[in-house]
C-alpha cells in the first residue's frame, strides 16, 4: 500500500469564549495533515491532542448534516466536505459563519436562522385537514413536476447560504434565502396550497424583493443547490399571483391507495427504561 | 401584497425609463442623424427651442411622464437601500413619509415650467 506524505499545517481558529473574552482572537495549532484528511479532521485532532476546549459543532461527517459550516480562509465551506489540500496553503484560517451571533469559537447561533424556517411553513399545506390527518388517496405528481423543486428539496439547513448573502450582512431582518428558497419549493410543490399563507411572509420589505440576485449563495452552496435561482422563481410566483396572470399550477391528482400495501413497521421498543 | 405592486411598479418604470430616455437622448444628441433622415429638430438644447417643445403637449407630457417615472424609480431604490441598512419598523414608516413628501415636492417644482408655459 501506497503511504502517503504527513505535512504540517497551521490552523489558525478564531477563539471567543462570551463569559471571558471581550472580542475574538485567533490561536495557532500545528496539525499534522495527510492525504483526504478534511478540515474537520484537523479539528477533531486538534480538540484530542492540542486542545480540548475547542469548540465546534459537527455530526455526521458525510456532508449531510450541515452542522459544521464555518469560514475556512475566509469563504464558507462544511468542514467535513472540505479537504485541506484543497486550499494548497500551509496554513488555514478558520473563523465562524458570519452574519450569525457567536456562541463560542466556531458554533454559531442558529435558532434565528431555524425561526425563519419554520416562519415559512416548510411543510406540505392543504385545504382539506381532515383528508391531511387521515388520508383515503395518495397524490400522483409527475417526474416533470417534481424536476421543477428537485434539487432545492436537498437543502441540508447548514447556512452557508446565509453567511455568503450580501443582503443578509446588511439587513438583519432579511429572510435570506435559505427561507426563500424553501417557500418556493413548497410553493412549486402540485400537492400544496400553501401559497396564500406563506406569500405574506415573503412579501415584505425585507423579505423576497430584498434579494439583489449577487448569487453568493448559488456560489457557495455545498450541495450545489440554487437558491438564487429559486428567489427569482419566487419573485414571478409572487407578481404573476398579484397580477392575475401566467400559467395556473395543475394540482396533483388523487389516485386510490394501492390494494396491498406493507403493514406500517412497529415502532420499536424504548431501550432506556423509564423513557417516554 | 403592497410590496409586491411597488417592485412590479418598478420594473415597469424601469422598462419606461428607458423608451423615454432613449427618445430624450435621441433627441439631444444625434440631432444631426435625425437630420439626415429629413427630422429637423433646429438645435435642441437653445433655449427657443426648449421654450418651443414645452409649448407642444405631447412634448410636455411626455417630459412630465418621464420626471414621473425617473422620480418613482429612483426614490423607491433609495427607500430600499435605506431601509435594508436602517432595519427597524418606526424607520420604515418614517422613511416612507419622508421619501413620499420629497418626491411630491420636486415633482411640483420640476414640473411647473412646462405645465404653466402649456396654460399661457
Amino acid at each position: 500500500m501506497e503511504k502517503h506524505e504527513t505535512e504540517l499545517i497551521t490552523f489558525k481558529v478564531q477563539r471567543y469564549d462570551p463569559e471571558k473574552d471581550n472580542e475574538p482572537h485567533f490561536r495557532e495549532f500545528t496539525v499534522p495533515s495527510s492525504r483526504g484528511m478534511t478540515v474537520l479532521d484537523g479539528l477533531i485532532y486538534i480538540k484530542e491532542n492540542l486542545d480540548s476546549r475547542l469548540a465546534f459543532r459537527t455530526s455526521c461527517r458525510m456532508a449531510i448534516c450541515g452542522s459544521c459550516g464555518m469560514l475556512i480562509n475566509n469563504y464558507p465551506h462544511l468542514a467535513c466536505h472540505t479537504q485541506i489540500e484543497e486550499f494548497r496553503s500551509n496554513t488555514l484560517t478558520i473563523k465562524p459563519l458570519p452574519n450569525l451571533p457567536i456562541i463560542k469559537d466556531l458554533v454559531v447561533d442558529l435558532i434565528p436562522f431555524f425561526d425563519t424556517h419554520k416562519a415559512i411553513k416548510p411543510y406540505i399545506l392543504r385545504h382539506d385537514a381532515e383528508e391531511m390527518e387521515n388520508p383515503t388517496t395518495e397524490f400522483a405528481q409527475s417526474p416533470q413536476a417534481l424536476e421543477t423543486l428537485l434539487q432545492f428539496t436537498y437543502c441540508v439547513k447548514c447556512g452557508i447560504c446565509i453567511s455568503a448573502c450580501p443582503t443578509s450582512a446588511s439587513d438583519k431582518l432579511f429572510v435570506g434565502p435559505q427561507a426563500l428558497a424553501q417557500c418556493y419549493r413548497y410553493c412549486a410543490d402540485t400537492r400544496d396550497e400553501g401559497e396564500q399563507e406563506r406569500f405574506p411572509i415573503v412579501d415584505t420589505d425585507h423579505g423576497v424583493w430584498h434579494c439583489h440576485l449577487a448569487g453568493a449563495c448559488s456560489e457557495a452552496c455545498p450541495k450545489g443547490l440554487d437558491p438564487a435561482l429559486a428567489i427569482q422563481l419566487l419573485k414571478r410566483r409572487v407578481v404573476s399571483r398579484a397580477i392575475r396572470l401566467g400559467r395556473k399550477q395543475q394540482p396533483s391528482s388523487k389516485v386510490p391507495p394501492p390494494t396491498q400495501t406493507k403493514p406500517k413497521v412497529p415502532f420499536p421498543e424504548f431501550t432506556v427504561k423509564g423513557a417516554k | 401584497m403592497r410590496n409586491t405592486y411597488l417592485w412590479f411598479v418598478q420594473l415597469v418604470t424601469g422598462v419606461l425609463i428607458a423608451v423615454l430616455l432613449s427618445i430624450h437622448m435621441v433627441l439631444m444628441h444625434l440631432d444631426a442623424i435625425l437630420g439626415f433622415f429629413g427630422i429637423n429638430v433646429n438645435d435642441p438644447t437653445s433655449w427657443h427651442s426648449m421654450i418651443q417643445r414645452s409649448n407642444q403637449a405631447i412634448w410636455a407630457s411626455l417630459y412630465i411622464a418621464l420626471l414621473v417615472v425617473v422620480l418613482y424609480h429612483a426614490l423607491n431604490g433609495l427607500r430600499n437601500i435605506i431601509l435594508e441598512l436602517t432595519p427597524s419598523v418606526r424607520t420604515e414608516r418614517i422613511v416612507t413619509w419622508a421619501i413620499i413628501v420629497f418626491g411630491i415636492i420636486v415633482f411640483v417644482w420640476s414640473s411647473y415650467v412646462p405645465i404653466a408655459l402649456l396654460s399661457a
